[in-house]
């Protein structure tokens, strides 16, 4: 039987976010369903960003082989 | 009958004589009023509740003050027959609705269990049929957006009042808050709030004054992916449910 791989794995979906009411809502990806205050969705937007950001990096090192943590 | 609906269109549905043998076991009724505790977390218990009229639930609270809600039960469940082997309950056990209980004597409960094997497999059924649930919900949090938690949470609802009469497979009474859906879900109230909405305006299905109707079976239970197997309704019964 065909099975498909449940280990939890990086998603390359995004998820979508809405305003309804004034809080924002973010559907997943995958299983994702929260509600937030606006101040907290943008700071988890900051977070995401500087997160992504340094995830390119860590990958930009390790294809160089350069450490940069 | 006070224990028509336990295990009824099931895959275990126990004999007349069987729900006599179970019928005899019940010492009194009780009734409770919405969002009282019935058996409190903790708490030494000598008696099972069977609910016989009405909505329960079972949660936990967390340390932080939040309830969770983690089981809804329905007329024929038994809330806590667990109890019966643990002697305590590691959640409670409130009325959502207005409720009629039986009680069943853990005494009574254990001469069923050493006079008639056949039925004491049936009560085991039940508590096995609990576990599987309980393993559907956390998939159904794990795995689900918000959409698809609402819609499973809404096919098995009907499923299960399907079994005991109702439902009539397509709408049945839910005197459940936004709120309530939203705690089954782990979903804030606006989060439920639109995805009923979503769903009414797919022509799916309506929740509307504390009924649903659902518009579009098949639809629901493929947004869902909703498969009643882990209810063990009988074969008919979980066709219909699943628009087979």
């Amino acid at each position: 039987m065909a099975h498909i791989e449940s280990r939890p794995a990086p998603r390359e979906d995004a998820g979508q976010a809405s305003a309804e009411d004034g809080v924002v809502m973010l559907d997943g990806p995958d299983g994702v369903a929260v509600t937030m205050t606006a101040d907290a969705a943008v700071q988890t937007a900051d977070s995401l960003l500087a997160a992504a950001e340094m995830a390119r990096r860590q990958l930009a090192a390790s294809a160089t082989g350069i450490d940069d943590r | 009958m006070l224990t028509e609906n336990v295990l009824r269109n099931r895959t275990a549905d126990p004999s007349e004589a069987e729900r006599a043998l179970l019928e005899s076991a019940v010492s009194h009724t009780q009734t409770y009023s919405a969002e009282q505790v019935v058996v409190r977390q903790g708490i030494p218990v000598e008696i099972s509740t069977l609910l016989i009229k009405g909505l329960m639930t079972r949660h936990v609270d967390a340390p932080d003050g939040r309830r969770h809600l983690v089981a809804l039960h329905v007329p024929g469940d038994f809330v806590d027959l667990h109890a019966y082997a643990l002697k305590r309950l590691d959640h409670d056990v409130a009325a959502l609705t207005d409720v009629t209980v039986a009680i069943f004597p853990h005494a009574s409960l254990e001469k069923i269990q050493e006079s008639d094997t056949r039925l004491t497999r049936r009560l085991w059924f039940l508590t096995l049929l609990d576990a599987a649930m309980h393993r559907q919900w956390i998939y159904r949090l794990a795995s689900l957006n918000a959409t698809q938690r609402v819609a499973h949470f809404l096919c098995e609802t009907n499923a299960r009042l399907f079994a005991i009469g109702a439902s009539d497979g397509r709408t049945f009474s839910l005197p459940m808050t936004q709120a309530d859906i939203g705690e089954v879900c782990s979903l804030t109230n606006v989060h439920v709030n639109r995805v009923l909405r979503e769903l009414r305006e797919a022509q799916l299905c309506n929740l509307r004054a504390s009924r649903v109707e659902i518009l579009d079976l098949r639809g629901l239970v493929a947004k869902a992916m909703f498969d009643p197997q882990y209810l063990y309704l009988n074969p008919a019964l979980a066709a219909r449910s699943s628009a087979q």
